[in-house]
């Protein structure tokens, strides 16, 4: 990465735009990541909110925000911004809005719209070169409703709608790669774990006009089961394991921003499993062998073909 | 008809005891309506369910205004506006409070016009949510009913619990039962309200809602950070106190991984934070480098600061 | 102003362009597809000083359309059928924003079965949606119905977004004569967009569309949208007789044709009314007391205009081109409502007709006319009726022979 002024946690604004009185649960992964990317772009935003536990974040009368924001609906939120951004230029262009206070327009999608119904909407609005920042909040189910299995759940993983043996059969979508695919300016994986990576890639971002899309990994202790103090080293954890690969893609290449220790001597991705109750029946009362070197495998298969 | 109200954090097992009161009472030959009352609120803060059950068809829907028995499985919550506890509590209302204060003091304390009883933690405090709290509490309420055989609410949990771990369903199991021959009601067993007379009423005060414009019948917030007047604090069972003394003013620590922004630097440099808004998650307490982070039970640290000596 | 011949669909891209619209999100189905063919052909040349946007879908595009006027500049857009119910969600979801837009909806029947010719089930599913809804029987209707659309959407007593209706292809592909407003006096009649309270900017923190807790809250601000609805039957009057002074042309919000001396009534929306006048004008010359009554508001419901034009009469036919499964039409329904809450006790006799485009001769007026007298004359309303006949079934047989559905 190139000049940044973020090298270490100290660089990162003092002060914090996202207010507090949200409703949100105590310990939530999405909450932290969008007050830190909040830090990073500045209160001159207006947030585009998809369906999503981060719905209630304006609850009438209150909101966190500093700047702006409109709910939309589950699936449209990314044309919501359409709308936003087009109106602006549109006011400056005919001069009925001083250049001056424009607003960058965000929108904010957990996994459940991001990876399934507003997946259209968010190609569409790539296809397009919308201007805008996507923030899709994932804590790998449907959240708001109880963590039912939704596309971007793991292997493994019991939801609220897979109680088998093996939890969800089916395998997460590689959404990161669906929206590389757009050749959008700029793509990245965030974690809250590590403000300092995510505070230099929404800068980098800032530096790109067009879609700007960021996967954030959303520790969610309710859906998850653990405990909500554990929220930051879940993040650690997936991304020591390798499970979470922090990257970039900008100018046609993909960039890993964080590696893993190389297999063997990084912790195996059951370090990481093992601390959340929604993969408790992969240990006990017997150890899934099956099921957790086949999610080790797609780790290490994955790691194997980056490096 | 029984009109029974549970009063709980989210978390602590509020909707699993009024299922079980619910099913209890179903077995014992009632019909019975019961249903949690979910908000925008999460883990920890304020909720509640109710069970209703007569002898009858129940016709009647909804929150319950007007409770014979009170069922609360966190005492903190006794204190709290927004958990509206005591909202409609009469002179008949039975308090059922899981608490190890004696219950006289806690009646005086909370000027409770009927009776009120306690039922005695059964292992005292630690930190976090308790859900075993809600099972004695369920048996409590149901031996008070006077109307549920010990067998129906021994089966009734027995269904309502199956999906737990044998272990903690065991334990659950007993707690309940325990709960149900541990509790005494000096002053008798829960009574019903008497039906409201359609001759005799509060006439609701009905008005012509006028009409306003859009700009403010319209569901739009003119202004920034007005989340700030909502205390979430108040969902918080344990409490994050910084240690000055090895606190080393790393504030880009603590403030960058608080969730909710509840933590910045004073003049000094030091970390503050802000308890009204602080949800107790405890992000804090395990990051911090100089381990100058210490978790105090909520209830605890608030007798300390009423009584002068705020950590 | 300038007489023209003009499609219904080139009359309400007109509209638009007179309203000087400055966004259009947009998507194409038939048979609407022509207005924003049009629209952008004029923004392409320099003709309009607008921005169109292609969206993926209807209910993107309503988004788009209701973030934008949220946003604060004037916002048009148009659909049809499938593509109304695909936006149907964003619908209450604008209408409930409050925000000030003009669609032009072009009726055509839903699937299934799938067809492209008009009826009005797309546009009165959406009826409840807090859209107000403008009905047009002409091209003329067409455009000036979207600038009646501006005024109303745009009053601070309304602030809702409103919906003009066409029918598909008698209107939407058909060419009449159509008087083109000269711009400047159409800037008279509705100047520029003031947003008022409506825009994101900097330093002007907002948050729109936020989540409420609880019925009461829910229900004001649902029920301040009704009020603003209900309001807009005088702001519409106000705007139409501004209007009448500026362009000689009068809009109420219901049009009545021959009541004046009329024991019974014709009661139908949209293009095929006019084709009730022909037969009124028949009737009449045969020696009958009848009128047509035609709604051009249908949302606010103009129920006490309604209650004045038809409660005398002795028998109304109410011709519904919609269906409501299980039920029967529903401008039926909701008359016979109306009249009954006033106490007024016409015989009201309901068909359904013009289903899926499907045609309603002359002759089918004057059958209805003579049934709905000796219903009158019995005192006694009579089972909905399906405009069908035998012929209709015989070739209808005919096809399902060939389907094997025997």
């Amino acid at each position: 990465m190139s000049e940044t002024r973020f090298k270490a946690l100290k660089d990162l604004p003092a002060q914090h735009l996202l207010l507090p009185g949200t409703p949100m649960c105590p310990g939530c992964g999405g909450l932290e990541v969008v007050k830190q990317v909040y830090d990073v772009l500045g209160e001159n935003t207006v947030f585009v909110n998809a369906a999503g536990c981060l719905t209630l974040l304006a609850t009438y009368p209150f909101t966190p925000f500093r700047g702006s924001w409109i709910y939309t609906a589950m699936a449209s939120a990314p044309a919501g911004a359409q709308g936003i951004r087009d109106a602006l230029d549109i006011l400056i262009a005919k001069g009925r809005l001083p250049p001056a206070q424009n607003l960058d327009v965000v929108v904010l999608s957990g996994d459940g719209a991001a990876y399934g119904m507003g997946l259209g909407p968010t190609s569409a609005a790539i296809d397009r070169g919308l201007d805008f920042y996507y923030l899709c909040y994932d804590n790998e189910g449907y959240g708001n409703t109880g963590q039912q299995t939704s596309a971007a759940t793991p292997a493994g993983a019991r939801t609220a709608t897979d109680h088998g043996p093996v939890g969800f059969a089916g395998e997460k979508k590689d959404l990161f790669s669906i929206w590389v695919a757009h050749h959008p300016p700029y793509v990245a994986t965030i974690t809250s774990a590590d403000p300092v990576d995510l505070a230099r890639k929404v800068e980098t971002a800032r530096g790109h006009a067009g879609p700007k899309l960021f996967i954030a990994l959303a520790q969610c202790p309710t859906g998850w089961h653990y405990d909500p103090k554990d929220t930051v080293q879940m993040g650690r954890l997936a991304v020591a394991t390798g499970i979470w690969p922090l990257k970039a893609y900008a100018g046609g290449r993909v960039t890993h921003t964080r590696r893993p220790k190389p297999k063997g001597e990084r912790p195996p991705v059951e370090e990481y499993l093992r601390a959340q109750g929604r993969f408790d029946h992969l240990f006990s009362p017997t150890r899934n062998e099956e099921a957790l070197a086949r999610i080790q495998a797609r780790v290490d298969a994955y790691w194997d073909a980056a490096e | 008809m029984f009109r029974v109200r549970f009063h709980g954090r989210g978390g602590q097992g509020v909707k699993t005891a009024s299922r079980v009161l619910g099913t209890a009472l179903f077995h014992a030959g009632f019909e019975v309506q019961d249903a949690p009352r979910y908000g925008a609120e999460r883990r920890g803060a304020p909720i509640f369910a109710y069970v209703r059950a007569d002898r009858q068809p129940i016709f009647e829907r909804g929150v319950i205004v007007r409770p014979d028995l009170v069922v609360v499985v966190d005492d903190t919550l006794l204190t709290l506006p927004a958990a509206a506890v005591l909202q409609g509590i009469a002179p008949h209302t039975l308090l059922l409070v899981h608490s190890a204060q004696p219950a006289e003091a806690l009646r005086a304390k909370l000027k409770a016009p009927g009776q009120l009883v306690t039922i005695a933690p059964r292992e005292v405090a630690a930190t976090g949510l308790q859900p075993q709290g809600a099972m004695m509490t369920v048996g409590a309420a149901a031996r008070l009913l006077g109307v549920v055989p010990r067998q129906a609410l021994e089966s009734a949990a027995g269904e309502e619990l199956a999906a737990l771990p044998a272990k903690l369903r065991q334990r659950s199991l007993a707690l309940t039962l325990d709960g149900f021959d541990g509790v005494e009601a000096p002053g008798g067993p829960v009574r019903e309200l008497p039906a409201e007379p359609a001759e005799d009423y509060d006439r609701p005060r009905w008005i012509a809602l006028p009409f306003e414009d859009a700009r403010i019948a319209s569901p739009t917030i003119y202004g920034a950070g007005t989340s700030m007047l909502s205390k979430t604090g108040l969902w918080r069972v344990q409490r994050p106190v910084i240690d000055r003394e090895r606190c080393r003013r790393c504030v880009w620590v603590c403030g960058t991984y608080c969730p909710d922004n509840a933590i910045a630097a004073d003049a000094g440099g030091y970390p503050v934070i802000d308890y009204d808004h602080c949800k107790g998650c405890m992000i804090c307490l395990v990051n911090c480098p100089s381990h100058a982070i210490a978790a105090v039970v909520e209830s605890q640290a608030r007798e300390a600061a009423a009584a002068g000596d705020a950590p | 102003m300038t007489r023209t011949l003009l499609t219904g669909n080139a009359a309400a891209a007109w509209g638009a362009r007179l309203a000087e619209a400055d966004y259009v999100p947009a998507f194409p189905i038939t048979p609407q597809t022509e207005i924003i063919e049009l629209l952008a052909e004029w923004m392409q040349r320099g003709a309009m000083a607008g921005r169109i946007v292609m969206l993926e879908s209807e209910h993107s595009m309503l988004t788009a359309a209701g973030a934008a006027a949220a946003t604060g500049v004037r916002v048009f857009t148009a659909t049809s059928s499938q593509g109304l119910l695909y936006a149907m969600e964003m619908l209450y979801t604008v209408a409930g924003w409050r925000v000030p837009l003009v669609l032009v909806n072009v009726s055509r029947g839903l699937a299934a079965p799938i067809t492209l010719e008009p009826d009005h089930n797309d546009v009165l599913a959406v009826r409840d949606s807090g859209f107000l809804q403008f009905h047009c029987a002409t091209c003329q209707e067409a455009l000036d119905g979207v600038l009646l659309a501006y005024r109303l959407a745009e009053d601070a007593r309304v602030r809702l977004p409103v919906m003009v209706n066409m029918d598909g292809f008698y209107l939407s592909f058909t060419r009449e004569p159509v008087r083109l407003p000269e711009p400047e006096q159409v800037r008279r009649f509705l100047p520029p967009f003031d947003p008022e309270t409506l825009y994101f900017r900097a330093g002007a923190p907002r948050s729109q569309g936020v989540a409420v807790l609880g019925g009461a809250q829910y229900s004001y601000f649902r029920y301040e949208a009704h009020l603003a609805s209900l309001g807009a039957l005088r702001v519409f009057e106000e705007a139409a007789a501004e209007f009448a002074r500026l362009f000689g042309r009068s809009y109420a919000p219901l049009e009545t044709f021959h009541t004046a001396d009329a024991e019974f009534a014709f009661v139908m929306l949209g293009a095929f009314a006019t084709k009730a006048k022909q037969a009124v004008l028949r009737l009449r010359e045969a020696g009958w007391r009848i009128g047509l009554v035609r709604p051009r508001l249908l949302r606010p419901f103009p129920a006490q205009a309604l209650v004045e034009a038809l409660g005398g009469l002795r028998g109304i036919a109410v011709i519904d081109q919609n269906l409501s499964t299980g039920m029967g039409g529903v401008l039926c329904s909701e008359i016979g409502a109306a009249l009954l809450r006033a106490g007024a006790r016409p015989v009201v006799a309901g068909y359904v007709g013009g289903l899926g485009g499907r045609d309603i001769p002359v002759e089918e007026f004057f059958e209805m006319a003579r049934e709905t007298k000796a219903a009158a004359e019995a005192g006694r309303c009579p089972p909905t009726r399906l405009l069908y006949t035998e012929e209709e079934l015989r070739q209808t047989r005919a096809l399902q022979a060939i389907a094997m559905a025997e």
